[in-house]
């Protein structure tokens, strides 16, 4: 009876304890983290404002597609994607263009799927990236089409 | 204890490559590269800070079978709503909840619950104001709802692609 008692109480973990699995699974994660923030830098560097608003305005399938890529591509704060999204409404970028990039940066990242697949593996990062990329288009096209039974 | 094995590190070699090669055909950038690494490496250590504690936390407050239960096969509606919640709170940038998320899925918890969580985390609430500002009330209102949607959609649809067979 005691030596049973004895048992559960060592099976169960203290909070160091568990701080401590916390921090090794965390650690063993950081050359992932480490490279991802790396490219984040270099895309953030390479691909401006400025390069990513001269490719609209090509009908409307064609601008939810590269409204999706872009997004993709790019990276950093979603507020940042906002204040360009911004950027492109004043230039006369369609709202299914505009909608399909903010959500496309914010769900979506083309730095971060060796990450995703490394940890969760490929058929997951699969699956959901190109559930996400439909998910996107599909969004941009019914928030729009939304949008204007509302105004 | 859990034993530390590093992930990634073919992944940080080949960006430290191309850091290399950045360093010497465009000098001019890699500075800024550089300077831009360290700042979002700045701005996101106390998110990883906050990871490490949720983690430590779920791990002593949890054990295996109320994961399972909360976020596990026959978790429901209610693990749905966990990682919607879950996914709208969360800060920061994504990579930085894989850790936290790879411990709960040792756990048990479903490959569907990763994508609502994932998906959910395009509505962020600290900047719904600026969205409002931007593009107006019904915008923010309409595409969050569609958001949110296609989170619960998209975990539904993981799940149905990805069952492991029963041991």
């Amino acid at each position: 009876m005691i030596s049973k008692e004895k048992s559960q109480t060592k099976k169960q973990p203290t909070f160091l304890n568990s701080f401590k699995k916390a921090t090794i699974g965390f650690v063993s994660l950081l050359p992932t983290i480490l490279a991802v923030v790396g490219l984040v830098s270099c895309f953030q560097i390479y691909v401006t404002p400025q390069m990513l608003s001269n490719l609209f305005g090509h009908g409307t399938a064609l601008d939810i597609l590269d409204g999706t890529f872009l997004g993709a591509i790019s990276s950093g704060n979603g507020a940042i994607s906002y204040v360009v999204a911004d950027g492109l409404k004043t230039q006369g970028v369609s709202m299914y263009a505009l909608i399909a990039f903010i959500m496309a940066w914010t769900t979506l990242s083309f730095t971060h799927l060796p990450a995703e697949a490394s940890v969760f593996g490929v058929k997951f990062t699969t699956y959901r990236n190109l559930l996400t990329f439909l998910s996107t288009m599909i969004i941009a096209y019914l928030s729009t089409i939304t949008l204007g039974l509302f105004s | 204890m859990k034993k530390l094995e590093f992930k990634g590190l073919k992944f940080l070699a080949f960006v430290v490559l191309l850091f290399i090669i950045l360093a010497i055909f465009d000098f001019d950038n890699i500075s800024n590269v550089i300077n831009k690494f360290a700042i979002i490496l700045y701005k996101i250590i106390p998110i990883f800070v906050l990871v490490i504690f949720v983690t430590a936390l779920i791990n002593y407050l949890l054990k295996p079978k109320q994961i399972m239960k909360h976020f596990g096969k026959d978790s429901g509606i209610k693990g749905v709503l966990y990682s919607l919640i879950g996914g709208i709170v969360s800060h920061g940038p994504m990579y930085a909840w894989y850790p936290m998320l790879e411990d709960m899925r040792k756990h048990g918890l479903r490959f569907g619950l990763i994508a609502t969580f994932m998906y959910a985390r395009a509505v962020k609430i600290p900047l719904l104001p600026f969205m409002i500002a931007l593009f107006g009330l019904p915008f923010t209102i309409i595409v969050n709802l569609y958001i949110i949607a296609f989170a619960i959609i998209q975990g539904k649809i993981i799940d149905i692609l990805i069952t492991k067979p029963p041991k």
